[in-house]
């Protein structure tokens, strides 16, 4: 499990390093005006919180062979307090590799699902890539 | 900075290939990108490796800076695959493409598939976007 609390000074930085400037994230001014009332996280670093959770748990495995697929159910706002988690739904195992399928989610402290979705790690048995 | 040619939605159809874009992922951008999302994982202390989500950003910033999409539309899912590790210094090249555009309910669904490559043409990163944009007659370019 990972905690992250939202901070607008993380989601301008992340705007320069993946140039999303996209004003909803990064001008308050602005996103005040939109159906969002202010500005919100950009998805992809909330859905880094969650590859980061799994890079806890499977090293350079996950950066090498990981995989997901989520769906974004509402946006994170600065202040936010998120908890991110994952948990085993499946394993299966052949002679090389075991396969890894892991629900994750992502909450709000008020429960609202932020990200919810699945990943898929193949974790090699013997020293090649499965 | 030079303005790029920007797609409009209207102009969108299944099957359309963006123009790749390419960049290099150079350390002060990891660093950035590491200290945005607050991650301190010691892989990235005792080797060059980028995140495979800093890869996948780049992904999508490359398609954003291709297509005007209209306000209210929203990033609704992500597909990702890692397919190899990425190291700083390394040049990546984006590929994107419109794999479905539908009216459904009232609504415009539109999917692409991202194609991420390095410098070897090793395919690093796929995967696949989705967007539900506000049913509208026409979308101002």
């Amino acid at each position: 499990m990972l905690k992250k609390k939202v901070r607008q000074e993380d989601i301008n930085l992340y705007a320069k390093a993946s140039r999303d400037f996209n004003p909803i994230h990064i001008d308050e001014e602005f996103a005040r005006q939109t159906p969002t009332g202010g500005t919100i996280a950009h998805g992809m670093l909330v859905l880094a919180y969650v590859s980061q959770m799994m890079t806890g748990a499977f090293g350079e495995t996950w950066l090498e062979a990981g995989q997901l697929n989520v769906r974004f159910k509402t946006p994170a706002r600065p202040g936010d307090n998120l908890t991110i988690s994952g948990k085993v739904k499946k394993c299966t195992e052949d002679n090389t590799c075991l396969t890894v399928v892991c629900d994750v989610l992502c909450t709000n402290e008020k429960g609202e699902t932020v990200i919810s979705g699945e990943t898929v790690v193949r974790v090699n048995k013997n020293e090649n890539r499965c | 900075m030079i303005e790029k040619s920007r797609f409009d939605f209207n102009q969108l159809s299944q099957g359309f290939e963006f123009p790749a874009e390419s960049y290099i992922l150079d350390e002060s951008t990891i660093r950035d990108y590491l200290q945005a999302t607050g991650d301190t994982s010691n892989l990235y202390q005792q080797r060059p490796l980028v995140p495979p989500l800093a890869v996948a950003a780049l992904a999508m910033a490359a398609l954003s800076e291709k297509i005007t999409l209209p306000p209210g539309t929203i990033h609704v899912s992500q597909e990702l695959a890692f397919c190899g590790l990425v190291f700083s210094g390394d040049q990546i090249t984006c590929n994107s493409k419109v794999s479905r555009k539908v009216d459904r309910g009232g609504l415009r669904l539109m999917s692409t598939d991202i194609m991420v490559t390095n410098q070897h043409g090793k395919t690093v990163l796929t995967g696949k976007v989705g967007f539900v944009l506000p049913n509208m007659q026409k979308i101002p370019g």
